[in-house]
């Protein structure tokens, strides 16, 4: 095994009862020190996944390694190794911050004054020090997505999984995550798995992406290899004078195949990007066209999920807005 | 070892904790028995000397004692359940299993927080007992076998409680087991005697073992140490005990393996 992989998996599948494959075989070869996210919608596999991987649901095919040990046969040492944050915190409401920071310290075989001084590094760290010891109960989403991962960091794990760690979450809650999340990886060194059905997330958080649908993953790469794939930026002008049309698609054509758009703006696909964008706006200017307005649309990587499964993804997360954040109890 | 050993202390008294803090599971299992005590005291006061069968007692409130302690422990194992079953629903469970924290450890700390509230509530309702007038014949070895049989019957109900919640994963299933508790106290001589029992009653009575370990403890309140109740007794309940944390060990190993 190349120790160079932090997580590794072939052909990795689960089957529940009735026959539901609800991972179908997957591939992941993510290397030590990466932030890997895995960006799907919901009933993906992505749970499943993490499930798996952390040793939490075994798999019924392939096989799969994290931090080099069979997540199967080394079940033990593979936990010794991680750390879990799992969707929908799991947190003891009852329980203050502090005090289910130590209970994790004791339970990882902390002695009692290293588990406490852990805990207050930690609570130092997630910004949690003034509400350590008020009961969780209390502590807003964000809050409580922070102790989550702090309690996941009492180890120090090696690998890092996050299960949809900012689903519910405020933006600036989410942003506060994002920002703790970037600062392991790169303090620590800390490999990061995270599955995310924000496209915004992956594409900010994750130095690679996989996109899973129905359990197998139908892309990957890095989200700018990935957007590169579906298409090219396209540029879309407003014009001030709809008469103003034809001079300017005329003007315009040398620069990129046009595409359908609005009355009064136009559409071209613009290959060059924004380097090209200087000689659309003089093109235009030569040609005598008023314009009212430039917009020059890069792909995004939910059209990479367009791309490969027919379906939007931001589409479908629409229906399904994140529910505010838990009221304190 | 030792390690698992802090481990299962640490568990334990985190349940403990987490009841103390949780009033809606504390208040029932010192409310009722306290308050069906007060009313049964109150309104069989007369009983004892009265009724024929009725054993010698100086009082009722000492006969009753030993059904509050029992109903109190019947209610605290539904809570250690219905708080393991919430661990699970919740994800504290997942988060252990993925942890490397000991097996032993994540069953055996939850049973351990159930027995210490129980040891904890017995000792409560022997000094309002006796606060109230009760006497314990049977002394301070008294007092310390009928606590070793509450730490026994809260390992078989609270056992009890944590497969339910291992089978169902639902804190509200394993509520809904609570009212079977019930019956199956009034169904054996917690609140009277077999010996004014009748029928079927009689009978149902006689083969429940909660009714050979009430007695066993009424018997150090009201008679003192007698070796032969009190064997009978802690014969029952070590016997169920042990089944429960069998039982216990086997659900835990099957829900370990259907996921993990």
């Amino acid at each position: 095994m190349a120790e160079a992989y932090a997580v590794q998996a072939e052909g990795l599948e689960r089957q529940f009862k009735g026959g539901i494959r609800a991972v179908d075989g997957v591939d992941l070869a993510v290397a030590r020190g990466e932030v890997y996210g895995f960006l799907g919608p919901n009933g993906a596999g992505k749970s499943t996944t993490v499930r798996m991987l952390a040793t939490l649901l075994r798999p019924t095919g392939g096989r799969a390694l994290v931090a080099g040990y069979d997540v199967v046969k080394d079940a033990p040492a593979v936990r010794r190794a991680i750390g879990v944050a799992l969707q929908d915190a799991a947190i003891d409401p009852y329980m203050t911050g502090r005090e289910l920071l130590h209970l994790q310290a004791v339970l990882h075989g902390f002695a009692r004054k290293l588990g406490r001084e852990r805990a207050v590094e930690l609570l130092e760290r997630v910004g949690l020090t003034d509400a350590a010891d008020r009961r969780v109960g209390t502590y807003s989403g964000g809050m409580r997505r922070r102790l989550d991962l702090a309690l996941a960091l009492v180890h120090e794990p090696e690998v890092m999984f996050l299960d949809e760690p900012t689903t519910g979450l405020d933006p600036i809650s989410r942003l506060t995550l994002w920002d703790e999340v970037r600062r392991l990886n790169r303090e620590s060194g800390t490999t990061v798995f995270l599955t995310t059905q924000y496209l915004e997330e992956a594409d900010q958080l994750a130095g690679r992406v996989g996109i899973i649908d129905g359990g197998r993953i139908v892309a990957e790469g890095t989200p700018a290899e990935l957007k590169a794939q579906v298409g090219e930026p396209t540029l879309q002008v407003a014009l001030a004078r709809a008469e103003d049309e034809e001079a300017a698609t005329a003007a315009l054509r040398p620069l990129g195949e046009p595409l359908p758009a609005r009355a009064g703006t136009l559409a071209l696909r613009l290959p060059g990007g924004a380097a090209a964008l200087p000689g659309a706006v003089r093109a235009l200017d030569e040609a005598g066209v008023e314009v009212a307005g430039l917009d020059l649309a890069l792909p995004t990587l939910d059209d990479v999920f367009v791309a490969k499964t027919g379906r939007s993804l931001e589409a479908e997360g629409a229906e399904e807005q994140p529910a505010p954040a838990p009221s304190p109890a | 070892m030792t390690l698992a050993l802090r481990q299962t202390g640490a568990l334990a008294r985190r349940s403990v904790t987490g009841t103390l803090r949780t009033p809606q599971a504390l208040v029932p299992a010192l409310f009722f028995p306290l308050v069906l005590m007060a009313i049964f005291t109150a309104s069989f006061g007369n009983a004892p000397g009265n009724i024929p069968g009725f054993p010698p007692v100086r009082g009722f409130l000492d006969f009753a004692l030993a059904g509050a302690i029992v109903q109190g422990i019947l209610i605290g194992g539904t809570s250690a359940g219905a708080a393991f079953a919430l661990d699970i629903e919740g994800g504290f469970f997942d988060r252990l299993v993925a942890s490397p924290v000991s097996r032993m450890a994540i069953l055996f700390g939850r049973l351990g927080g159930g027995v210490t509230l129980a040891m904890a509530q017995t000792v409560l309702f022997v000094t309002v007992g006796v606060v109230f007038g009760a006497r314990v014949e049977g002394g301070v070895a008294g007092v310390l076998i009928l606590l070793l049989l509450a730490a026994l019957m809260a390992v078989a109900v609270s056992g009890l409680g944590i497969i339910l919640a291992l089978r169902t994963g639902s804190a509200e299933a394993v509520q809904g087991t609570f009212p079977l508790f019930f019956v199956l106290l009034f169904f054996s001589s917690a609140f009277f005697p077999r010996e004014t029992m009748t029928g079927w009653f009689r009978v149902v009575a006689d083969v429940n073992p909660i009714s050979y370990l009430v007695e066993a403890m009424r018997d150090l309140v009201i008679v003192g140490i007698d070796p032969r109740p009190t064997l009978i007794g802690l014969g029952v309940v070590l016997a169920l005990a042990t089944a429960s944390v069998a039982a216990c060990w086997w659900a835990f190993r099957r829900r370990l393996a259907a996921t993990a």
